[in-house]
Protein backbone atom coordinates (compact mmCIF):
# COMPACT_ATOMS: atom_id res chain seq x y z
CA UNK A 1 0.00 0.00 0.00
CA UNK A 2 1.32 3.72 -0.26
CA UNK A 3 0.78 6.21 2.41
CA UNK A 4 -1.92 8.76 1.66
CA UNK A 5 -0.09 12.04 1.13
CA UNK A 6 -0.73 15.12 2.90
CA UNK A 7 -1.46 17.96 0.59
CA UNK A 8 1.56 20.06 0.08
CA UNK A 9 1.86 23.70 2.02
CA UNK A 10 1.51 22.10 5.67
CA UNK A 11 4.94 23.79 6.89
CA UNK A 12 4.05 25.82 10.12
CA UNK A 13 5.79 27.91 12.23
CA UNK A 14 7.15 26.25 15.31
CA UNK A 15 6.39 28.51 18.66
CA UNK A 16 9.97 28.29 20.23
CA UNK A 17 11.46 31.08 18.66
CA UNK A 18 8.49 33.44 19.12
CA UNK A 19 8.42 32.55 22.67
CA UNK A 20 12.45 32.92 23.52
CA UNK A 21 11.90 36.76 21.72
CA UNK A 22 9.24 37.36 23.92
CA UNK A 23 11.03 36.25 26.74
CA UNK A 24 13.80 38.25 25.84
CA UNK A 25 11.58 41.54 25.28
CA UNK A 26 10.54 40.79 29.04
CA UNK A 27 13.62 40.61 30.49
CA UNK A 28 15.24 43.35 29.22
CA UNK A 29 12.07 45.54 29.64
CA UNK A 30 12.95 44.43 33.09
CA UNK A 31 16.19 45.70 33.00
CA UNK A 32 15.54 48.78 31.33
CA UNK A 33 12.90 49.40 34.16
CA UNK A 34 15.00 48.75 37.22
CA UNK A 35 17.90 50.44 35.78
CA UNK A 36 16.81 53.86 36.34
CA UNK A 37 17.52 55.25 33.28
CA UNK A 38 13.80 56.37 32.98
CA UNK A 39 12.64 58.92 34.73
CA UNK A 40 10.76 57.48 37.71
CA UNK A 41 6.76 56.83 36.85
CA UNK A 42 7.32 56.62 33.27
CA UNK A 43 8.09 52.46 32.79
CA UNK A 44 6.20 50.14 34.74
CA UNK A 45 8.07 46.93 35.38
CA UNK A 46 6.47 44.02 33.58
CA UNK A 47 5.63 42.83 37.37
CA UNK A 48 3.52 46.42 37.55
CA UNK A 49 1.75 45.81 34.35
CA UNK A 50 0.67 42.70 34.81
CA UNK A 51 -0.52 44.04 38.11
CA UNK A 52 -2.20 46.79 36.53
CA UNK A 53 -3.96 44.14 34.20
CA UNK A 54 -4.94 41.59 36.71
CA UNK A 55 -6.78 44.98 38.71
CA UNK A 56 -8.82 45.96 35.56
CA UNK A 57 -9.83 42.18 34.99
CA UNK A 58 -11.25 41.86 38.54
CA UNK A 59 -13.00 45.33 38.46
CA UNK A 60 -14.66 44.01 35.17
CA UNK A 61 -13.77 46.84 33.18
CA UNK A 62 -10.87 44.76 31.06
CA UNK A 63 -14.20 42.89 30.24
CA UNK A 64 -16.52 45.87 29.42
CA UNK A 65 -13.86 47.58 27.55
CA UNK A 66 -12.65 44.14 25.81
CA UNK A 67 -16.33 43.49 25.33
CA UNK A 68 -17.25 47.09 23.73
CA UNK A 69 -14.09 46.87 20.53
CA UNK A 70 -14.56 43.45 20.15
CA UNK A 71 -18.08 44.20 19.00
CA UNK A 72 -17.58 47.36 17.26
CA UNK A 73 -14.46 45.70 15.36
CA UNK A 74 -16.21 42.34 14.59
CA UNK A 75 -19.17 44.22 13.12
CA UNK A 76 -17.35 46.56 11.20
CA UNK A 77 -14.98 43.62 9.81
CA UNK A 78 -17.84 41.88 9.29
CA UNK A 79 -19.78 44.57 7.16
CA UNK A 80 -16.76 45.86 5.34
CA UNK A 81 -15.29 42.13 4.58
CA UNK A 82 -18.37 41.25 2.95
CA UNK A 83 -18.75 44.35 1.12
CA UNK A 84 -15.15 44.30 0.22
CA UNK A 85 -15.04 40.92 -0.92
CA UNK A 86 -18.07 40.95 -2.98
CA UNK A 87 -16.86 44.21 -4.72
CA UNK A 88 -13.45 42.38 -5.22
CA UNK A 89 -14.87 39.92 -6.90
CA UNK A 90 -17.75 41.90 -8.94
CA UNK A 91 -14.51 43.96 -10.70
CA UNK A 92 -11.96 41.61 -10.28
CA UNK A 93 -14.32 39.31 -12.99
CA UNK A 94 -15.22 42.45 -15.05
CA UNK A 95 -12.35 44.58 -16.57
CA UNK A 96 -14.53 46.94 -17.58
CA UNK A 97 -15.71 47.83 -14.27
CA UNK A 98 -12.53 47.38 -12.71
CA UNK A 99 -11.22 50.42 -14.76
CA UNK A 100 -14.03 52.83 -13.87
CA UNK A 101 -13.37 52.18 -10.31
CA UNK A 102 -9.85 51.74 -9.74
CA UNK A 103 -8.97 55.46 -10.05
CA UNK A 104 -11.42 55.92 -7.21
CA UNK A 105 -9.55 53.54 -4.87
CA UNK A 106 -6.19 55.04 -5.90
CA UNK A 107 -7.70 58.33 -4.37
CA UNK A 108 -8.95 56.73 -1.66
CA UNK A 109 -7.03 54.31 -0.23
CA UNK A 110 -3.40 56.61 0.63
CA UNK A 111 -6.64 58.69 3.32
CA UNK A 112 -6.12 57.05 6.87
CA UNK A 113 -9.19 56.27 8.61
CA UNK A 114 -8.19 58.30 11.03
CA UNK A 115 -8.23 61.67 8.52
CA UNK A 116 -12.11 60.56 8.34
CA UNK A 117 -13.22 60.30 12.21
CA UNK A 118 -14.29 63.98 12.04
CA UNK A 119 -16.17 63.33 8.93
CA UNK A 120 -17.87 60.19 10.15
CA UNK A 121 -18.97 62.04 13.78
CA UNK A 122 -20.56 64.36 11.78
CA UNK A 123 -22.28 62.78 9.42
CA UNK A 124 -23.37 59.91 11.65
CA UNK A 125 -23.02 61.34 15.46
CA UNK A 126 -20.68 60.37 18.33
CA UNK A 127 -22.58 56.85 18.72
CA UNK A 128 -21.97 53.53 17.73
CA UNK A 129 -22.83 53.84 13.86
CA UNK A 130 -19.98 55.90 13.11
CA UNK A 131 -17.90 53.89 14.85
CA UNK A 132 -18.81 50.61 13.20
CA UNK A 133 -18.93 52.10 9.51
CA UNK A 134 -15.33 53.98 9.91
CA UNK A 135 -14.07 50.35 10.83
CA UNK A 136 -15.95 49.06 8.06
CA UNK A 137 -14.58 51.16 5.40
CA UNK A 138 -11.08 51.11 6.28
CA UNK A 139 -11.52 47.00 5.80
CA UNK A 140 -13.54 47.44 2.41
CA UNK A 141 -11.00 49.07 1.01
CA UNK A 142 -8.30 46.59 1.63
CA UNK A 143 -10.04 43.46 1.63
CA UNK A 144 -11.40 45.31 -2.18
CA UNK A 145 -8.07 45.70 -3.35
CA UNK A 146 -7.26 42.21 -2.21
CA UNK A 147 -9.20 40.24 -3.54
CA UNK A 148 -9.53 42.33 -6.33
CA UNK A 149 -6.32 41.66 -7.21
CA UNK A 150 -6.73 37.72 -6.55
CA UNK A 151 -9.57 37.32 -8.69
CA UNK A 152 -8.09 39.20 -11.60
CA UNK A 153 -4.71 37.17 -11.22
CA UNK A 154 -6.75 33.53 -11.63
CA UNK A 155 -5.31 32.21 -14.77
CA UNK A 156 -7.98 32.09 -17.61
CA UNK A 157 -7.19 28.82 -18.61
CA UNK A 158 -8.79 27.62 -15.31
CA UNK A 159 -12.19 29.57 -16.66
CA UNK A 160 -11.98 28.04 -19.55
CA UNK A 161 -11.37 24.40 -18.43
CA UNK A 162 -14.37 24.32 -16.62
CA UNK A 163 -16.58 25.89 -19.32
CA UNK A 164 -15.06 23.24 -21.78
CA UNK A 165 -15.90 20.88 -19.24
CA UNK A 166 -19.62 21.74 -19.13
CA UNK A 167 -19.72 23.53 -15.77
CA UNK A 168 -22.03 25.94 -15.43
CA UNK A 169 -21.89 29.41 -14.17
CA UNK A 170 -22.97 28.71 -10.19
CA UNK A 171 -20.25 25.85 -10.74
CA UNK A 172 -17.83 28.05 -12.15
CA UNK A 173 -18.40 30.59 -9.10
CA UNK A 174 -18.57 28.00 -6.17
CA UNK A 175 -15.51 25.15 -8.08
CA UNK A 176 -13.76 27.52 -9.54
CA UNK A 177 -14.01 31.10 -8.79
CA UNK A 178 -14.17 30.93 -5.27
CA UNK A 179 -11.71 28.37 -4.72
CA UNK A 180 -8.83 29.86 -6.98
CA UNK A 181 -9.59 33.10 -4.78
CA UNK A 182 -9.32 31.92 -1.47
CA UNK A 183 -5.59 32.39 -0.95
CA UNK A 184 -6.34 36.00 -1.89
CA UNK A 185 -9.22 35.93 0.47
CA UNK A 186 -7.65 34.62 3.40
CA UNK A 187 -4.76 37.46 3.15
CA UNK A 188 -7.05 40.02 2.36
CA UNK A 189 -9.00 39.20 5.81
CA UNK A 190 -6.06 38.88 7.65
CA UNK A 191 -4.75 42.51 6.53
CA UNK A 192 -8.24 43.79 6.68
CA UNK A 193 -8.43 42.67 10.58
CA UNK A 194 -5.42 44.21 11.39
CA UNK A 195 -6.58 47.66 9.49
CA UNK A 196 -9.99 47.14 11.85
CA UNK A 197 -7.72 46.96 14.93
CA UNK A 198 -6.00 50.30 13.67
CA UNK A 199 -9.87 51.93 12.55
CA UNK A 200 -11.43 50.83 15.73
CA UNK A 201 -8.41 53.22 18.12
CA UNK A 202 -8.84 55.95 15.54
CA UNK A 203 -12.81 55.41 16.13
CA UNK A 204 -12.26 55.34 19.72
CA UNK A 205 -10.27 58.20 19.95
CA UNK A 206 -12.99 60.37 18.40
CA UNK A 207 -15.26 59.66 20.88
CA UNK A 208 -16.39 56.73 22.99
CA UNK A 209 -17.66 55.90 26.66
CA UNK A 210 -15.83 52.53 26.55
CA UNK A 211 -13.82 50.57 24.76
CA UNK A 212 -9.51 49.45 24.89
CA UNK A 213 -8.84 52.70 23.07
CA UNK A 214 -11.36 55.10 25.32
CA UNK A 215 -9.53 53.41 28.22
CA UNK A 216 -5.67 54.29 27.07
CA UNK A 217 -7.13 57.77 26.71
CA UNK A 218 -8.43 57.99 30.02
CA UNK A 219 -5.30 56.29 31.60
CA UNK A 220 -3.59 58.63 29.76
CA UNK A 221 -5.15 61.99 31.14
CA UNK A 222 -4.86 60.37 34.64
CA UNK A 223 -0.55 59.57 34.02
CA UNK A 224 -1.54 56.53 34.69
CA UNK A 225 1.69 54.54 33.03
CA UNK A 226 0.98 50.96 34.08
CA UNK A 227 -2.59 50.90 32.89
CA UNK A 228 -1.76 52.09 29.49
CA UNK A 229 0.93 48.87 28.72
CA UNK A 230 -1.76 47.06 30.19
CA UNK A 231 -4.12 47.97 27.82
CA UNK A 232 -1.40 48.67 24.96
CA UNK A 233 -0.42 44.46 25.63
CA UNK A 234 -4.41 43.56 25.42
CA UNK A 235 -4.58 45.48 21.98
CA UNK A 236 -1.35 43.67 20.33
CA UNK A 237 -2.50 40.04 22.10
CA UNK A 238 -5.83 40.40 20.32
CA UNK A 239 -4.33 41.56 17.18
CA UNK A 240 -2.34 38.84 17.31
CA UNK A 241 -4.79 35.94 18.55
CA UNK A 242 -7.44 37.08 15.80
CA UNK A 243 -4.44 36.81 13.74
CA UNK A 244 -3.82 33.05 14.63
CA UNK A 245 -7.41 32.21 14.14
CA UNK A 246 -7.65 33.45 10.79
CA UNK A 247 -4.03 31.73 9.84
CA UNK A 248 -5.46 28.30 11.10
CA UNK A 249 -9.13 28.42 9.44
CA UNK A 250 -6.46 29.70 6.12
CA UNK A 251 -4.51 26.48 6.62
CA UNK A 252 -7.81 24.79 6.87
CA UNK A 253 -9.27 25.93 3.68
CA UNK A 254 -6.34 27.07 1.73
CA UNK A 255 -4.41 23.72 2.21
CA UNK A 256 -2.65 23.49 -1.33
CA UNK A 257 -1.60 27.03 -1.23
CA UNK A 258 2.07 27.17 0.30
CA UNK A 259 1.76 31.13 1.82
CA UNK B 1 -18.72 9.31 -31.32
CA UNK B 2 -16.82 11.82 -33.35
CA UNK B 3 -18.16 14.95 -34.64
CA UNK B 4 -16.49 16.54 -37.79
CA UNK B 5 -15.42 20.18 -37.32
CA UNK B 6 -15.31 22.68 -40.58
CA UNK B 7 -13.98 25.65 -40.48
CA UNK B 8 -15.24 28.17 -43.40
CA UNK B 9 -13.85 31.56 -44.63
CA UNK B 10 -12.38 32.15 -41.37
CA UNK B 11 -10.55 36.13 -40.50
CA UNK B 12 -9.50 37.39 -37.25
CA UNK B 13 -8.33 40.25 -36.70
CA UNK B 14 -7.54 42.37 -33.87
CA UNK B 15 -7.55 46.18 -34.91
CA UNK B 16 -4.66 46.34 -37.36
CA UNK B 17 -3.37 42.78 -36.66
CA UNK B 18 -4.46 40.40 -39.49
CA UNK B 19 -3.96 37.03 -37.42
CA UNK B 20 -5.56 34.64 -40.16
CA UNK B 21 -7.24 35.61 -43.44
CA UNK B 22 -9.62 33.47 -45.56
CA UNK B 23 -8.69 29.84 -43.84
CA UNK B 24 -10.97 26.71 -44.48
CA UNK B 25 -10.46 23.40 -42.84
CA UNK B 26 -12.48 20.67 -42.73
CA UNK B 27 -11.73 18.07 -39.37
CA UNK B 28 -13.90 14.73 -40.71
CA UNK B 29 -15.28 12.75 -37.51
CA UNK B 30 -12.70 10.25 -36.13
CA UNK B 31 -9.28 11.80 -37.73
CA UNK B 32 -5.92 12.88 -35.92
CA UNK B 33 -4.86 16.02 -37.19
CA UNK B 34 -1.52 18.13 -36.19
CA UNK B 35 -1.81 21.67 -36.71
CA UNK B 36 1.65 23.22 -37.23
CA UNK B 37 3.33 26.46 -37.58
CA UNK B 38 6.33 29.11 -36.27
CA UNK B 39 5.39 31.18 -33.31
CA UNK B 40 2.92 33.58 -33.54
CA UNK B 41 1.32 32.51 -36.73
CA UNK B 42 -2.21 31.53 -35.62
CA UNK B 43 -2.29 28.17 -34.10
CA UNK B 44 -3.62 28.87 -31.00
CA UNK B 45 -6.72 31.78 -32.10
CA UNK B 46 -7.35 28.86 -34.83
CA UNK B 47 -7.92 26.09 -31.79
CA UNK B 48 -9.29 28.62 -29.80
CA UNK B 49 -11.89 29.17 -32.71
CA UNK B 50 -12.73 25.65 -32.38
CA UNK B 51 -12.94 25.65 -28.54
CA UNK B 52 -15.45 28.54 -28.51
CA UNK B 53 -13.62 30.86 -26.39
CA UNK B 54 -13.00 32.87 -29.41
CA UNK B 55 -15.57 33.83 -32.16
CA UNK B 56 -13.88 34.92 -35.70
CA UNK B 57 -14.19 38.56 -37.33
CA UNK B 58 -15.56 36.81 -40.20
CA UNK B 59 -16.60 33.20 -41.07
CA UNK B 60 -18.00 30.48 -39.23
CA UNK B 61 -17.13 27.28 -37.26
CA UNK B 62 -19.67 24.32 -36.90
CA UNK B 63 -19.31 21.14 -35.23
CA UNK B 64 -20.84 18.13 -36.45
CA UNK B 65 -23.31 20.51 -38.41
CA UNK B 66 -23.45 23.27 -35.80
CA UNK B 67 -22.26 26.60 -35.38
CA UNK B 68 -20.11 26.89 -32.30
CA UNK B 69 -21.28 29.35 -29.98
CA UNK B 70 -18.89 28.87 -27.07
CA UNK B 71 -16.94 26.47 -24.92
CA UNK B 72 -18.99 23.02 -24.53
CA UNK B 73 -18.17 19.53 -23.25
CA UNK B 74 -18.36 17.99 -26.89
CA UNK B 75 -15.36 19.65 -27.84
CA UNK B 76 -12.42 19.07 -25.14
CA UNK B 77 -9.58 20.58 -24.54
CA UNK B 78 -6.02 19.78 -22.83
CA UNK B 79 -3.91 22.77 -22.55
CA UNK B 80 -0.62 23.31 -22.63
CA UNK B 81 0.34 24.21 -18.87
CA UNK B 82 -2.45 21.58 -17.57
CA UNK B 83 -4.89 24.13 -16.43
CA UNK B 84 -5.38 21.48 -13.52
CA UNK B 85 -7.41 22.85 -11.00
CA UNK B 86 -5.01 22.73 -7.48
CA UNK B 87 -6.96 22.35 -5.08
CA UNK B 88 -8.34 19.31 -6.15
CA UNK B 89 -6.63 15.99 -5.90
CA UNK B 90 -5.95 14.17 -9.04
CA UNK B 91 -9.23 12.49 -9.39
CA UNK B 92 -11.17 15.50 -8.44
CA UNK B 93 -10.22 16.72 -10.85
CA UNK B 94 -11.45 14.00 -13.21
CA UNK B 95 -14.73 14.00 -10.54
CA UNK B 96 -14.69 17.49 -11.96
CA UNK B 97 -15.57 16.72 -15.28
CA UNK B 98 -17.89 13.87 -14.60
CA UNK B 99 -20.26 16.06 -12.48
CA UNK B 100 -22.01 17.48 -15.44
CA UNK B 101 -23.51 13.48 -15.98
CA UNK B 102 -25.46 13.81 -12.78
CA UNK B 103 -23.87 9.84 -11.63
CA UNK B 104 -24.34 8.94 -7.96
CA UNK B 105 -20.92 9.76 -6.22
CA UNK B 106 -19.87 6.46 -5.61
CA UNK B 107 -19.77 5.76 -9.77
CA UNK B 108 -18.41 9.35 -10.20
CA UNK B 109 -15.86 7.92 -8.08
CA UNK B 110 -15.64 4.55 -9.75
CA UNK B 111 -14.96 6.59 -13.28
CA UNK B 112 -12.60 8.77 -12.05
CA UNK B 113 -10.22 5.87 -10.79
CA UNK B 114 -10.89 4.02 -13.96
CA UNK B 115 -9.73 7.27 -16.44
CA UNK B 116 -7.07 7.72 -14.18
CA UNK B 117 -6.28 3.85 -14.07
CA UNK B 118 -6.77 3.98 -18.16
CA UNK B 119 -3.39 7.13 -18.55
CA UNK B 120 -1.51 5.10 -16.30
CA UNK B 121 -2.34 7.16 -13.53
CA UNK B 122 -4.29 4.73 -11.24
CA UNK B 123 -1.55 5.09 -7.65
CA UNK B 124 -1.73 9.16 -7.79
CA UNK B 125 -5.29 9.57 -7.59
CA UNK B 126 -5.56 10.72 -4.07
CA UNK B 127 -2.36 12.95 -4.95
CA UNK B 128 -2.72 17.01 -5.54
CA UNK B 129 -1.18 18.51 -9.17
CA UNK B 130 1.44 20.43 -6.57
CA UNK B 131 2.61 16.90 -5.77
CA UNK B 132 2.51 15.23 -9.13
CA UNK B 133 5.11 15.87 -11.92
CA UNK B 134 4.82 17.28 -15.55
CA UNK B 135 4.10 15.02 -17.28
CA UNK B 136 1.60 12.92 -14.64
CA UNK B 137 -0.07 17.01 -14.12
CA UNK B 138 -0.68 16.15 -18.37
CA UNK B 139 -2.24 12.53 -18.18
CA UNK B 140 -4.61 13.74 -15.23
CA UNK B 141 -5.45 16.33 -17.76
CA UNK B 142 -6.00 14.28 -20.45
CA UNK B 143 -8.20 11.99 -17.93
CA UNK B 144 -9.95 14.86 -17.35
CA UNK B 145 -10.38 15.98 -20.70
CA UNK B 146 -11.32 12.58 -21.90
CA UNK B 147 -13.75 11.80 -18.63
CA UNK B 148 -16.14 14.44 -20.18
CA UNK B 149 -16.57 12.12 -23.02
CA UNK B 150 -15.52 14.99 -25.76
CA UNK B 151 -16.44 13.81 -29.30
CA UNK B 152 -13.56 16.40 -30.29
CA UNK B 153 -10.05 16.82 -28.42
CA UNK B 154 -8.35 20.04 -29.16
CA UNK B 155 -4.58 19.98 -27.85
CA UNK B 156 -2.51 23.32 -27.82
CA UNK B 157 1.19 22.36 -27.42
CA UNK B 158 0.13 19.68 -24.51
CA UNK B 159 3.41 17.91 -24.53
CA UNK B 160 5.73 21.31 -25.22
CA UNK B 161 6.80 21.49 -21.20
CA UNK B 162 7.83 17.75 -20.53
CA UNK B 163 11.39 16.09 -21.42
CA UNK B 164 11.74 13.74 -24.28
CA UNK B 165 11.28 10.37 -22.63
CA UNK B 166 8.04 11.57 -20.80
CA UNK B 167 7.32 13.18 -24.24
CA UNK B 168 7.63 9.75 -26.18
CA UNK B 169 5.65 7.97 -23.93
CA UNK B 170 2.66 10.69 -23.91
CA UNK B 171 2.10 10.41 -27.56
CA UNK B 172 2.16 6.99 -27.39
CA UNK B 173 -0.88 7.20 -24.62
CA UNK B 174 -2.07 9.32 -26.86
CA UNK B 175 -1.99 7.25 -29.98
CA UNK B 176 -3.77 4.35 -27.83
CA UNK B 177 -6.23 6.19 -26.78
CA UNK B 178 -7.48 8.12 -29.72
CA UNK B 179 -7.20 4.12 -31.52
CA UNK B 180 -9.46 3.40 -29.02
CA UNK B 181 -12.17 6.06 -28.47
CA UNK B 182 -11.88 7.25 -32.17
CA UNK B 183 -12.19 11.39 -31.40
CA UNK B 184 -11.11 13.59 -33.65
CA UNK B 185 -8.22 14.89 -32.78
CA UNK B 186 -6.56 18.31 -33.49
CA UNK B 187 -3.11 18.45 -32.09
CA UNK B 188 -1.04 21.69 -32.62
CA UNK B 189 3.13 21.34 -31.90
CA UNK B 190 5.82 23.09 -33.55
CA UNK B 191 7.67 19.87 -33.66
CA UNK B 192 7.41 18.22 -37.09
CA UNK B 193 8.33 15.10 -35.78
CA UNK B 194 5.98 14.85 -33.15
CA UNK B 195 3.29 15.97 -35.84
CA UNK B 196 4.89 13.32 -38.16
CA UNK B 197 4.57 10.24 -35.64
CA UNK B 198 1.12 11.08 -34.31
CA UNK B 199 -1.12 12.61 -36.73
CA UNK B 200 -2.78 11.08 -39.62
CA UNK B 201 -2.43 14.62 -41.82
CA UNK B 202 -0.67 17.28 -41.16
CA UNK B 203 -1.76 21.10 -41.84
CA UNK B 204 0.80 23.81 -41.78
CA UNK B 205 -0.31 27.35 -40.92
CA UNK B 206 2.08 29.87 -41.59
CA UNK B 207 2.35 34.04 -43.19
CA UNK B 208 1.01 36.85 -42.01
CA UNK B 209 -1.69 37.10 -42.38
CA UNK B 210 -1.76 33.29 -41.57
CA UNK B 211 -3.04 30.91 -43.93
CA UNK B 212 -2.81 27.47 -44.65
CA UNK B 213 0.16 26.77 -46.68
CA UNK B 214 0.26 23.11 -46.76
CA UNK B 215 -1.93 20.45 -46.23
CA UNK B 216 -0.71 16.58 -46.33
CA UNK B 217 -1.59 13.50 -45.14
CA UNK B 218 0.97 11.23 -43.38
CA UNK B 219 0.93 7.72 -44.72
CA UNK B 220 0.87 4.82 -42.25
CA UNK B 221 4.31 2.73 -42.03
CA UNK B 222 8.14 3.74 -41.76
CA UNK B 223 8.88 7.86 -41.50
CA UNK B 224 8.91 9.45 -45.26
CA UNK B 225 11.85 11.64 -45.19
CA UNK B 226 10.55 13.41 -48.64
CA UNK B 227 7.05 14.25 -46.61
CA UNK B 228 9.17 16.29 -43.16
CA UNK B 229 11.93 17.77 -45.70
CA UNK B 230 8.49 19.33 -47.93
CA UNK B 231 7.22 20.41 -44.41
CA UNK B 232 10.60 21.73 -42.93
CA UNK B 233 10.38 24.45 -46.30
CA UNK B 234 6.95 25.21 -45.79
CA UNK B 235 7.82 26.03 -42.12
CA UNK B 236 11.20 27.91 -42.94
CA UNK B 237 9.02 30.06 -45.44
CA UNK B 238 6.61 30.75 -43.06
N1 LIG C 1 -5.89 40.05 -28.43
C1 LIG C 1 -4.96 40.18 -29.38
N2 LIG C 1 -4.67 41.42 -29.87
C2 LIG C 1 -3.73 41.57 -30.83
N3 LIG C 1 -3.03 40.56 -31.37
C3 LIG C 1 -3.30 39.32 -30.93
C4 LIG C 1 -4.26 39.06 -29.92
N4 LIG C 1 -4.28 37.73 -29.68
C5 LIG C 1 -3.37 37.19 -30.51
N5 LIG C 1 -2.78 38.13 -31.26
C6 LIG C 1 -1.73 37.91 -32.28
O1 LIG C 1 -2.13 36.84 -33.07
C7 LIG C 1 -1.00 36.14 -33.55
C8 LIG C 1 -1.23 34.65 -33.41
O2 LIG C 1 -1.24 34.30 -32.04
P1 LIG C 1 -1.37 32.77 -31.60
O3 LIG C 1 -1.31 32.74 -30.12
O4 LIG C 1 -2.52 32.17 -32.26
O5 LIG C 1 -0.02 32.18 -32.22
P2 LIG C 1 0.54 30.68 -32.10
O6 LIG C 1 0.71 30.19 -33.50
O7 LIG C 1 -0.28 29.88 -31.20
O8 LIG C 1 1.97 30.94 -31.48
P3 LIG C 1 2.80 30.03 -30.44
O9 LIG C 1 3.40 28.92 -31.24
O10 LIG C 1 3.85 30.96 -29.94
O11 LIG C 1 1.86 29.56 -29.39
C9 LIG C 1 0.19 36.64 -32.76
O12 LIG C 1 0.99 37.43 -33.63
C10 LIG C 1 -0.42 37.49 -31.69
O13 LIG C 1 0.41 38.59 -31.43
MG1 LIG D 1 0.01 29.01 -29.24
Amino acid sequence: MHATPSPPGRTRGRPGPALGAAGAVLVLWYLLARSGAVAPGLLPTPGETAAALADSARSGLLATDLGASLARAGQGFALGAVTGGALGFATGCLPGLSAAVTPVISFLRPIPAIALVPLATAWFGIGETAKRLLIAYAVLLVVWLYVHDGVSRIPVSHLRAARSLGAPAHRRFTEVLLPAAAPALLAALRYGASVALLALVAAELGGADSGLAYRLQVDGQFLRVDRMFAGLLVLGLLGVAVDLVLAAIGRRFVHWSAS
Amino acid sequence: MSLGVRLEGLAVRHGDAHVLERTDLELPAGSFTALLGPSGCGKSTLLNLVAGFARPTEGRVTAGGEPVRGPGPERGVVFQHYALFPWRTARGNVEFALKRLGLPRPERRRRALAALAEVGLADGAGKYPAQLSGGMQQRVALARALAAEPEVLLMDEPFGALDALTRTRMQTLLRELWKRRGTTVLFVTHDIDEALSLAERVVVLGGTPGRILADRAVPAGPPDPELRSLIARHLGSG
